[in-house]
């Protein structure tokens, strides 16, 4: 499957996708920081067995403004999708993500995914997470999740005793909590992002 | 044998969140010993650990530490390290999405920066990161899991003990490090442990049982009962604790 990857304010970035019968999409979005963005994205699963594998990753240490709205609209039986956005919000940034499962009444045997998990760094920094389900058929397998922390201090501690200054510990953390959207992405998207973290 | 004093606690008196754990403690740890801290649960020995390690979540209300003549309780948790100090965790943190490899190149590259020496080259590290390896029986594949991720009791040990070697420690404390070992595990982790002395170095050894003690013999052997040191002998102190417990030694 091919990974489209999309870096918010320097690629074009489509609103609306649309997935036939037994098509199959990987996409991964990435919010860099210093950039305030509003994204309405919709992807409507057309048909039978369409299959969508959507990731995306905001950071926004600083004061950045992101408002993420996404919807999944499963119109066919037997697709999938699976959604992923981790965040790192600091600073006096804040981040709302919204987010909807629509299963319509056609799309039996459906199995709809969605979680977004963020990390605050700071006693400012907002998140705002909405994530929804609306389903009108009785034979899906559906869940979402949503979860705000902040950088557990045992790990902390743990890099620091080994000698990992504690800025650099820091950013060790971040890499690791945005990892598994980071996975998707090129090396040299994921060294910008080092950098831009650290 | 040296006999210069590595680590010297004068009446240290700490606690956590307000409740006096530590109640004058002192000790006095010289080059090329080992030393067993030994005591009842709830005797302020993981306190110790993490008041020497500087744990932020315990605070130190009295008393002093200096080590390598320098004042150990004014510095960070890096700069410790730097300084030499190693603490074997009793409970190592998970840390998903970093490799051991990763997790231990930052650490060796933050160590030497802080020493003055130069940054090792990618095959130079390898090299280093192999040899301890092969020392403590792990396999390849090892180097490349996230650290302690899934690992079993048995290898977050060791992986402890791997870190130590990365590192090379002046002065090693090991944290109950006997807890969730079957035998096997605890006699690689002892003769890592054993294969890393040097006269230069020393080790603290805190435990509750004298399991460890039988494959790491101690030089000295202290017994903590309720925040204060109340014995200090040889090795002859864990044999009578394992004959009579703890409720028969007293200062």
């Amino acid at each position: 499957m091919d990974n489209r990857v999309y870096v918010i304010g320097r690629d074009t970035v489509p609103q609306y996708l649309r997935l036939e019968a037994g098509e199959e999409l990987m996409m991964t979005l990435v919010m860099l920081p210093g950039t305030d963005l509003r994204i309405p994205l919709e992807v409507d699963l057309t048909g039978p067995g369409a299959s969508l594998d959507l990731a995306g990753a905001y950071l926004c240490p600083g004061a950045e403004h992101v408002d993420l709205r996404v919807l999944v609209k499963h119109a066919a039986p037997g697709c999938r999708s699976r959604q992923l956005f981790k965040g790192i919000v600091g600073g006096t940034a804040d981040a709302a993500f919204d987010g909807l499962i629509y299963v319509a009444r056609v799309a039996q045997q459906t199995q709809a995914y969605q979680e977004n998990h963020s990390l605050l760094l700071s006693e400012t920094a907002r998140v705002e997470s909405r994530p929804q389900l609306e389903i009108y058929a009785d034979d899906v397998q559906c869940s979402h999740g949503a979860t705000t922390g902040y950088l557990n201090p045992d790990e902390l501690f743990y890099l620091r005793s080994r000698g990992i200054p504690e800025p650099e510990a820091r950013c060790l953390q971040m890499i690791a909590f945005l990892a598994p959207v980071l996975n998707r992405l090129p090396e040299e998207l994921i060294e910008e992002i080092h950098a831009g973290l650290s | 044998m040296n006999n210069d004093v590595l680590l010297d606690i004068r009446d240290l008196r700490a606690g956590v969140e307000g409740k006096q754990i530590l109640k004058g403690v002192d000790l006095q740890v010289r080059r090329g010993e080992v030393h067993a801290v030994m005591g009842p649960n709830g005797a302020g020995k993981s306190t110790l650990g993490g008041v020497l390690s500087g744990r932020p979540s315990f605070t130190v209300t009295g008393g002093s530490v200096s080590f390598d003549g320098r004042d150990l309780l004014a510095m960070s948790p890096e700069e410790r390290s730097w300084a030499g100090l190693f603490m074997s965790f009793q409970y190592p943190v998970e840390i998903p999405g970093v490799s051991i490899t990763n997790f231990m190149k930052a650490a060796v590259a933050a160590r030497r920066k802080a020493q003055g020496l130069p940054e090792l080259s990618p095959a130079e590290f390898l090299t280093l990161l192999k040899e301890k390896m092969g020392m403590l029986q792990m396999k390849g594949e090892f180097a490349r899991r996230e650290v302690n991720v899934g690992f079993s009791g048995g290898e977050k040990k060791r992986n402890e003990i791997f870190q130590m070697a990365m590192l090379e420690p002046t002065l090693s404390i090991l944290d109950e490090t006997d807890s969730g070992l079957d035998v096997d595990a605890l006699r690689i982790v002892a003769e890592g442990v054993n294969a890393l002395r040097t006269p230069q170095t020393a080790a603290i050894v805190i435990t509750h049982y004298q399991r460890l003690l039988d494959y790491i013999v101690p030089d000295v052997v202290h017994v903590l009962k309720d925040g204060r040191i109340v014995r200090t002998g040889g090795r002859e102190l864990v044999d009578l604790i394992e004959k009579e417990g703890y409720e028969g030694i007293d200062g």
